[in-house]
């Protein structure tokens, strides 16, 4: 840095931040809590639509939705979680995911006329 | 010091931050606990931000599900074609499972770039959920068209 130049960090009330985040750091996490909250009301709908014409696995997927809204709280913990910690959390709505898909794949097999018969 | 915005990858330690005397603890860096040696966490907003783009992608996978069930069990049967429902409601279901495990092994791969200040690889998603959208459209095309005809 050339003498005489100002110090980056010196404080310039009139100037805005590069980024508009840093006006108010924390709406990072505020849309990060608001994006898993989406997700949990998304697995609730999906439930909701499964329990018409399957009760059991819409039963199941609707349990899913209050755990998913439970992980919602961990964005703003203090002290925030651990790189393990997150990629587990993540790891676990990837599984639901892809369970709520499976059970879907099974009931459009299995019921209204599709193509597998159980004995 | 470097100029502002010099860093042409995300996540690279000290790039940003300027705020006039405030600091945050999210600027703080960490050293990563599962990492090797000599990776970072990067800064935690680059983190939910990919977050974030992990649980649209699951939201896709979720509502690409819901379609597929959609059309098989809310749908009429098509005239003369029994198994349209399924042909077009399975691939669905089946990329929303895809769509999530792919959504997840790419998070994983954009923090580890992020981690090592490395460019944040390009996603392959958008390639699979339009070839398969394309490949669903065409086979609703066939099988109305058959469904008609015959």
């Amino acid at each position: 840095m050339p003498p005489g130049q100002p110090e980056d960090c010196s404080p310039d009330a009139t100037a805005l931040p590069e980024d508009p985040e840093d006006l108010s750091p924390g709406t990072a996490a505020e849309r990060t809590r608001l994006a898993w909250e989406r997700t949990a009301i998304t697995f609730g709908v999906v439930g909701l639509v499964m329990l018409r014409d399957e009760p059991v696995a819409g039963l199941i997927v609707l349990a899913v939705t209050p755990l998913i809204w439970a992980l919602a709280r961990y964005v703003s913990a203090v002290p925030p979680p651990g790189a393990q910690a997150r990629a587990r959390r993540l790891l676990l709505v990837a599984v639901a995911v892809t369970g709520v898909a499976v059970v879907a794949a099974v009931a459009a097999l299995l019921g209204h006329g599709g193509p597998v018969r159980l004995p | 010091m470097p100029p502002q915005g010099a860093g042409v990858t995300i996540g690279a330690p000290g790039k940003r931050r300027r705020g006039g005397g405030t600091t945050s603890s999210h600027d703080e860096h960490q050293e990563s606990q599962s990492g090797e040696p000599g990776e970072k966490e990067p800064d935690i907003r680059f983190t939910l931000a990919n977050e974030r783009t992990f649980l649209a992608w699951n939201r896709t996978a979720l509502a690409l599900v819901v379609a597929g069930l959609g059309i098989v069990q809310l749908l009429p049967p098509f005239p003369r074609v029994p198994w349209g429902r399924h042909v077009l409601g399975i691939p669905l279901i089946a990329l929303g499972a895809i769509v999530s495990v792919t959504a997840y092994l790419e998070w994983r791969r954009t923090q580890t770039a992020m981690r090592r200040s490395e460019p944040v690889p390009q996603s392959v998603l958008p390639r699979i959920l339009v070839g398969t959208i394309t490949g669903v459209a065409a086979l609703s095309a066939v099988v109305l068209l058959v469904s008609a005809v015959r």
